[in-house]
C-alpha cells in the first residue's frame, strides 16, 4: 500500500511546476522594444542571383509555335452570331434617314442595332465625345451607323449592304491648322475644334531672341500611321440569365473598358465581365472600347453570343492612329552653335474623338525641346477636331514625331553653320542634374556618353 | 465573299465552251491572287467562277517549232525555277521574281498578270522587248495576237468575254536575244513598281553596234509601251556606255508618267532614264557571259 | 454546293461547303484547324500562310475547291507526338515570336523554304519571308531562328524527321 501511494506522489507533478513548465514558449506581455531602421532598405545591388542574368525564353513562346494560341477569331461559342457594322463612308454629314428594314427582313439576320437604341451613346477614355454609333451627325468616315448580327458572315456584309442610309453632308474640316481658326467649321460644334493645349514657359524668349547670334526657323509635318496590328480588333458578347455581361476582348485596359461599358449600358459596373484575351499586338490601338457596347447590345437582343472581328480596312479607318503632328521651331543660338532659346508651337491633328489625345499631347509637348539644355523656352501644343480618322495611343505617345523634328532641326542648323551635327549635340545636350523642360531635375543622364559611345562603334568622322 | 457557281473545267475545249455560255457572267481562275481580291471587294461581281486550274496542258514551259511557248498556267514560282528559262531569258525569272512574295508568286500565273493589265504590270515589259505574241481560244477556234495588242488600257485588255488565252510565245528568231529587267519600288518586297522597264538587242559579230534594239516601259503610260526612238537612236549606233545613257533620256521623253502619292512624274522620268540604261548595260552584260559560256 | 476532300496533315478531310468559300475559310471553321490566321484576307500579311503541295501560299487567296485533291500542311501538322519541329524549337529558344499571330505563317514559310534550300543565305531568307508581315519583332530574331533551324535540320539524318513530311 505503502509503495503505491509513493508511486502516485512521484509521477503528480505538483502544480506550480507545471505553471512555469511553458514559460520559454510564451509570448511577452509586452512587446520588448526593438529600433526599426529609419532608412530605407537598399537592395544589394549588381550582387548575382539565381534568376537575374540568366536567358529566360517566352512562357508563351511554345504555344505560338504550336498554333495553339486561341486568339479572339479562334473563339467559337454555341449560338454564336457574327457582327458586322455599316461605316458611314463620309467625313462630315447630318443623317436623315436610316432603313434597316430590308437588312432585318432577310433570312439569317437575328438582330439590327442603330444609335437611338443606345443607352448611353457617348464613350471615350479621357472625353466621352465618341458615340457607339452615330446618331444624327457623322463625325468621320470611320463611323458606326448601324450593326448587325447574323449567322453567318456572308450574311452580315449582305445585310449591311442593304441599310439604306441618307446623309446631309456637311463641311468638312480637314487641316488641322486650319481647323484652329475661329471661323472654321465645328466639328464638335458648339465647342471650339481646339479641345486641349498645353503650354510651357522658362526664361524670357525675347531676351534670348535679341541675344542670339543666329535665329532658325523650320516646320515638320509627321503623317497618320496606323498601327496594323497583326490581329484586327476583334470581341465577343454573351450576357447570362442573370443580366451580367461578359466580353472577350482584345482590349488592353480591362477596367477602364468595364467603367466605359457601365456608363454607355447604364449597367453597374459589378455586372460586367470583361476577359481580356491573349492579344495579336496592341501598340497601343487597343487600350479603349470601340464595338464592344454594340455587340453587347445585339447579344442582348438575340440571346446569343455576337462576335466582331474587325477587316483590315476598318483597321485603317475606324480605329486609333498615330497623330500627324505639324511642328514649327525657332531656335535662337550663339555663334558657336550654343541654343540659348526655343520657341515651338505644337498643332496635334486631334482626329474626329479625343481618345489618348491629352496624353500625347503633353507628352509631346514636354519632350518636344529636346534633351537639350535651353535657358528661355516656349512650347505651346494644341490639339485639334479634324473629319479624319480618329488618333490616339501608339508607342511613344508623341515621341517620336517631336524627335523628328527636333533632330532635323538641328541638323539644319549645324549645316547652317559649318558644324559638326555630333559636336553641336554634345555642345547643348543634358548632363547630370540638369532641368528637364518642367523643372525636373534629371538624374542618371547619359545622352553624351551614348553619342560619343555610338559615334566610336559606328566610325563616325566629324564633318562639317 | 459573295456567293457565285463554281465548275471545274475538264479540258480547254470544255473552258471556253463554259465561257461561251455564261458569257459577261463568267470569270475565269487560274492563280487567282488578283480574282480572289476583286470578288471579296467589288460592288459585283461574276456569277459563275471557271476553275481552269487542273488543265494540265496549260503548264509547259518548252521550246518548239515557232518559238519558245508559255503556258497561262505557268506561276512566277515556275519560271524562277525553269532550267529553260534560267539558260535563255533569265531577265524573265528576274521580272518574275519582282512581283509580290513567295506565297503569291506560287499561285499567281505570268498570264493572270498581263490580263489583269495594271500599267505597272512587271511581267509585260520583258515581253514586249522579245516581241512576245499571246495565243488565244475561242468559240471560233484559236487565234494569235501580239502581246502590245491584248493591252487596251488600265485594267482592260482585247479578250473577248468567251475568251480563253493558252499561252504567251517568243518567236523562234528572238530565242537567245540577250535581255535584262529593271524595277523600281519604295521598297524590295511586295513593291509596285514606280517604273519599270526592259531592254533587249542583239549584239554583231564586230560586238560594236547594236542590233533590233527593244526598249519597253511599264507604270509611266496607260498600258506597257515601247520607246520607238530610244530605239530608231539605238540602231546601228556603236555600243557604248554614253549612247545607253543618251537612249535612257530619250525613253523618258517618250513616255507619259503622272504624279500620285508614290512618287511625281519628273522623279518618275528620272527614272526612266536610269533603268534603261542599266537595263541596256545588263543586256549587253548578258550577252557577253552567254558568249563566254558557249566558247568554255 | 462544293465537294472537297483533300489530305491535311497527313489525314484524308473532307468537306461540303458553298463554292465561294476560301482555303482559309474551310481549314479555320469545317476543320477547326484555327493556326491558319486572317490578317488582311488579300493576300498581303501571310498570316494565312499554309503548304499545299510543297508550296507556301496564301490560303485567303485559294478557293477550297482549288485544294481538293491536294496535300495541305498547316501549323498544327508540323509538331509530332513525340517532339516539336526543329523549326518550332529554334524560334521558341530565339524570341522569334512575341505576340504570335504572324508566327504559324512565319514558320511554314520557312519550313517550305528549307525543303527546298537547306543551306540559305541571309539575303534567301529574307525573300522567303518576304510574304510575311511581323509588327512587333523587327524579323532578327526570326531570320537567326530559321538559321539555327537550317542548321539542326541539315545535321539530322531523315529517320529522325518521324513526321510524315508533307
Amino acid at each position: 500500500m505503502d509503495d503505491k501511494t509513493k508511486v502516485l506522489e512521484r509521477e503528480q507533478l505538483d502544480i506550480e511546476s507545471l505553471r512555469e513548465s511553458d514559460v520559454d514558449l510564451r509570448l511577452p506581455a509586452v512587446v520588448p522594444r526593438e529600433p526599426y531602421p529609419i532608412e530605407p532598405l537598399a537592395p544589394d545591388a549588381r550582387q548575382q542571383t539565381r534568376a537575374v542574368g540568366q536567358r529566360a525564353t517566352r512562357s508563351d513562346g511554345r504555344l505560338h509555335g504550336l498554333g495553339q494560341t486561341r486568339y479572339i477569331d479562334d473563339l467559337s461559342f454555341p449560338g454564336m452570331l457574327h457582327a458586322r457594322i455599316k461605316r458611314a463612308g463620309i467625313a462630315s454629314a447630318r443623317i436623315k434617314r436610316i432603313d434597316t428594314s430590308a437588312a432585318e427582313a432577310m433570312p439569317g439576320v437575328m438582330a439590327v442595332l442603330t444609335g437611338k437604341e443606345i443607352p448611353t451613346n457617348s464613350f471615350g477614355p479621357s472625353f466621352q465625345d465618341q458615340p457607339v454609333l452615330v446618331d444624327d451627325l457623322v463625325f468621320h468616315a470611320g463611323d458606326g451607323v448601324a450593326a448587325v448580327a447574323a449567322v453567318t458572315e456572308q450574311i452580315a456584309n449582305e445585310a449591311v449592304a442593304k441599310i439604306v442610309v441618307e446623309y446631309e453632308p456637311l463641311p468638312a474640316v480637314l487641316d488641322p491648322v486650319a481647323a484652329m481658326r475661329e471661323d472654321s467649321p465645328k466639328v464638335h460644334a458648339p465647342d471650339s475644334n481646339i479641345y486641349a493645349s498645353k503650354v510651357i514657359r522658362k526664361g524670357d524668349i525675347e531676351k534670348g531672341f535679341a541675344e542670339s547670334d543666329h535665329i532658325f526657323e523650320g516646320r515638320f509635318s509627321t503623317q497618320m500611321i496606323e498601327h496594323v496590328s497583326l490581329e484586327p480588333h476583334a470581341a465577343i458578347a454573351d450576357w447570362d440569365a442573370n443580366g451580367r455581361l461578359t466580353i472577350w476582348a482584345t482590349i488592353g485596359r480591362i477596367t477602364l473598358a468595364r467603367s466605359d461599358m457601365a456608363r454607355t449600358l447604364k449597367l453597374p459596373m459589378s455586372r460586367i465581365r470583361i476577359i481580356g484575351t491573349v492579344v495579336g499586338g496592341n501598340f497601343g490601338g487597343k487600350n479603349e472600347i470601340t464595338q464592344e457596347p454594340a455587340l453587347a447590345l445585339l447579344s442582348k437582343k438575340t440571346g446569343r453570343p455576337v462576335k466582331g472581328v474587325f477587316t483590315r480596312g476598318e483597321e485603317f479607318t475606324s480605329t486609333t492612329t498615330r497623330h500627324p503632328i505639324v511642328m514649327d521651331y525657332k531656335s535662337g543660338v550663339t555663334n558657336d552653335g550654343r541654343i540659348i532659346v526655343r520657341q515651338i508651337r505644337l498643332v496635334l491633328d486631334g482626329g474626329a474623338y479625343c481618345s489618348w489625345s491629352e496624353t500625347t499631347l503633353g507628352k509631346a509637348c514636354i519632350l518636344a525641346p529636346g534633351p537639350y539644355k535651353i535657358d528661355n523656352l516656349v512650347a505651346e501644343a494644341f490639339v485639334v477636331y479634324t473629319n479624319k480618322t480618329m488618333t490616339g495611343a501608339m508607342r511613344g505617345f508623341g515621341a517620336p514625331q517631336v524627335c523628328f523634328a527636333y533632330e532635323s532641326h538641328m541638323d539644319d542648323i549645324a549645316k547652317a553653320l559649318g558644324k559638326d551635327p555630333l559636336e553641336i549635340r554634345l555642345l547643348n545636350a543634358f548632363d547630370e542634374g540638369s532641368p528637364s523642360p518642367t523643372g525636373q531635375v534629371l538624374h542618371s543622364v547619359v545622352v553624351k556618353e551614348s553619342l560619343r559611345k555610338a559615334a566610336d562603334r559606328f566610325g563616325w568622322e566629324p564633318r562639317s | 465573299m459573295r456567293a457565285f457557281g463554281y465548275v471545274a473545267a475538264k479540258d480547254v475545249g470544255h473552258a471556253v465552251a463554259l465561257l461561251g455560255e455564261h458569257g459577261a457572267k463568267a470569270k475565269v481562275l487560274a492563280g487567282g491572287t488578283d480574282l480572289l481580291v476583286d470578288l471579296k471587294f467589288a460592288a459585283d461581281g461574276p456569277e459563275v467562277i471557271v476553275d481552269i486550274t487542273r488543265l494540265d496542258e496549260l503548264k509547259d514551259i518548252a521550246i518548239v517549232d515557232d518559238g519558245l511557248r508559255i503556258g497561262a498556267l505557268v506561276t512566277h514560282a515556275d519560271l524562277m525555277r525553269s532550267p529553260i528559262i534560267g539558260d535563255m531569258f533569265p531577265a524573265l525569272a528576274d521580272a518574275a521574281h519582282s512581283i509580290g512574295a513567295v506565297q503569291t508568286r506560287n499561285l499567281g500565273t505570268l498570264a493572270g498578270n498581263l490580263i489583269t493589265c495594271v500599267p505597272s504590270m512587271d511581267s509585260g515589259p520583258a515581253l514586249i522587248a522579245l516581241d512576245a505574241s499571246v495565243t488565244v481560244a475561242g468559240p471560233s477556234g484559236r487565234r494569235q495576237m501580239p502581246l502590245t495588242d491584248l493591252f487596251v488600257g488600265p485594267r482592260k485588255t482585247s479578250l473577248k468575254p468567251a475568251e480563253l488565252l493558252i499561252d504567251i510565245a517568243i518567236p523562234k528568231e528572238n530565242l537567245g536575244k540577250p535581255l535584262a529587267f529593271e524595277k523600281f519600288g519604295l521598297r524590295k518586297g511586295q513593291a509596285l513598281a514606280l517604273v519599270n522597264a526592259a531592254a533587249s538587242f542583239w549584239i554583231d559579230r564586230d560586238k560594236s553596234v547594236f542590233v533590233a534594239p527593244r526598249i519597253a516601259l511599264g507604270a509611266v503610260a496607260p498600258t506597257v509601251i515601247r520607246a520607238p526612238k530610244a530605239e530608231a537612236y539605238l540602231g546601228g549606233r556603236k555600243i557604248s556606255a554614253e549612247a545607253m545613257a543618251e537612249a535612257g533620256r530619250i525613253a523618258a521623253t517618250e513616255a507619259k508618267p503622272i504624279s500620285d502619292f508614290r512618287a511625281s512624274a519628273d522623279y518618275r522620268r528620272d527614272l526612266i532614264a536610269v533603268l534603261v540604261k542599266r537595263a541596256l548595260a545588263n543586256a549587253q552584260a548578258r550577252a557577253t557571259t552567254k558568249e563566254k559560256e558557249l566558247v568554255a | 454546293m462544293t465537294d472537297v476532300t483533300m489530305t491535311v496533315n497527313g489525314l484524308p478531310r473532307s468537306a461540303s461547303v458553298p463554292p465561294e468559300t476560301t482555303l482559309l475559310q474551310l481549314l479555320r471553321e469545317q476543320f477547326n484547324l484555327t493556326g491558319a490566321k486572317l490578317g488582311c484576307d488579300v493576300g498581303d500579311c501571310g498570316a494565312c500562310t499554309v503548304i499545299v503541295d510543297g508550296q507556301a501560299v496564301n490560303a485567303c487567296l485559294m478557293l477550297a475547291g482549288q485544294a481538293d485533291g491536294r496535300q495541305v500542311l498547316t501549323i498544327e501538322g508540323l509538331a509530332s507526338r513525340e517532339r516539336l519541329h526543329p523549326i518550332q524549337k529554334t524560334f521558341e529558344n530565339s524570341g522569334g515570336l512575341q505576340c504570335g499571330f504572324c508566327g504559324p505563317g512565319v514558320l511554314l514559310s520557312t519550313k517550305a523554304l528549307l525543303d527546298e534550300n537547306p543551306n540559305p543565305s541571309t539575303q534567301e531568307i529574307r525573300d522567303a519571308l518576304s510574304g510575311n508581315l511581323c509588327r512587333c519583332t523587327g524579323y532578327t530574331k526570326m531570320i537567326e531562328a530559321v538559321q539555327e533551324a537550317a542548321r539542326r535540320l541539315r545535321e539530322e539524318s531523315p529517320a529522325q524527321l518521324t513526321h510524315a513530311q508533307i
